[in-house]
């Protein structure tokens, strides 16, 4: 139910918004994994190439879990913030792009902007796993900067369609900054388990 | 009384390196954490129980009345220190300063990793006790870096989380990092 919903829901927004768009997607903190799963491979599977940005899970598990799911991780480049903050070492592998311990967010913004041109498809997105996990560790005024220059950079490339998408869970989609956050993109989807 | 069988079959059914969420009523707590900690050790694992809510004597007794093998299990006592207990001298046990000494916790824990061996799980008794003398976000983190290096070396962990009193948002940031949340 919650693969159905969410693979709708996505569909109609992408179609709503040829010219690329900014979605929010709050999710049942209990199915955050099978839906991070769910919108990955819904994209993957409709000719989209992305950029996938992991505050929660170090690449190794991350790309094992996918693979699982027969998403195909060729298609994915990935930038893996969760060992960065956890200050262990990256793993070495073409499809991951390395980020200092500092997770610094203009090193990540640059981390991501050059990714993009390396996707081979016109289609492309930026997936972000969790906003509030990044706040844990970043200010939130570092946060929101961070979500702006990647609201921008999809909206200015105007012509080439890009999605973004910021993942958050639904009973943490009150926070102030979420909601700020919220108000700045195209649509939020909220899953219901 | 509790689904022991359910229990069971949550955890064989987890495949190895996951990540659990435990979540259980307050009332049902300590026989769920006896009966999964038997599971486990009967299992041939292998682990750490890090302990905020009773003193590792006590855990002993009830680990022996409850045929739990305590050969295969190291406890960090965050409990005995800070009340001025007699501390005992086994090799499975350290003891820390308090509950919110997250960094030696944290240390600690990457010690006793290395000096287990075969498979191995982390067992966090409980969240909701640590955030009794923990801030919600800084206990967050902590439980987000602890997973992280759990994946990084792909050791099973099992954290439990008393349904009645947990903080809600402190719930749903650990709940999104795990591969599963179990309710019994």
């Amino acid at each position: 139910m919650v693969e159905e919903m969410i693979e709708k829901s996505l569909a109609e927004a992408v179609e709503k918004h040829r010219e690329g768009v900014v979605i929010m997607i709050e999710l049942p903190a209990e199915h955050y994994l099978e839906a991070n799963s769910v919108i990955v491979k819904s994209l993957t599977s409709t000719g989209y190439d992305g950029t996938y940005i992991s505050f929660q899970r170090p690449f190794k598990n991350l790309s094992s879990l996918l693979t699982q799911q027969g998403i195909d991780i060729n298609k994915l480049l990935f930038i893996d913030a969760a060992s960065a903050f956890a200050e262990e070492i990256q793993e070495k592998n073409p499809r991951c792009i390395h980020i200092s311990p500092a997770v610094d967010i203009d090193e990540l913004v640059r981390a991501i902007y050059t990714s993009l041109p390396e996707l081979k498809s016109e289609k492309r997105f930026i997936f972000i796993d969790s906003l509030t996990t990044i706040a844990l560790y970043k200010p939130l005024s570092e946060t929101m900067r961070f979500c702006e220059f990647l609201i921008k950079t999809v909206r200015k490339r105007g012509v080439q369609k890009i999605i973004l998408i910021f993942n958050v869970a639904k009973d943490l989609a009150q926070k102030k900054f979420i909601r700020d956050i919220a108000l700045r993109v195209d649509q939020v989807i909220s899953v219901v388990k | 009384m509790i689904n022991v069988k359910k229990i069971e079959k949550e955890l064989t059914s987890l495949p190895e390196g996951w990540i659990g969420l435990l979540e259980t009523s307050t009332e049902k707590a300590m026989k769920v954490n006896l009966a999964t900690l038997k599971i486990l050790t009967d299992k041939n694992y292998n682990g750490i129980v890090l302990s905020a809510s009773r003193p590792y004597s006590n855990l002993v007794s009830l680990y022996k009345n409850n045929d739990i093998n305590i050969k295969k299990i190291w406890v960090i006592d965050c409990i005995s220190k800070s009340q001025g207990s007699k501390l005992g001298e086994d090799d499975n046990v350290l003891y820390l300063e308090n509950v919110s000494a997250l960094t030696n916790i944290s240390i600690s824990i990457n010690e006793c990793i290395k000096k287990i061996k075969g498979k191995k799980f982390i067992f966090i008794d409980s969240i909701t006790t640590m955030l009794i003398y923990n801030k919600p976000s800084i206990y967050a983190k902590f439980i987000h870096n602890i997973l992280t290096r759990m994946r990084i070396t792909g050791i099973s962990d099992l954290l439990i989380c008393l349904e009645e009193g947990t903080d809600k948002e402190v719930r749903a940031e650990i709940a999104q990092l795990c591969d599963k949340v179990i309710r019994i």
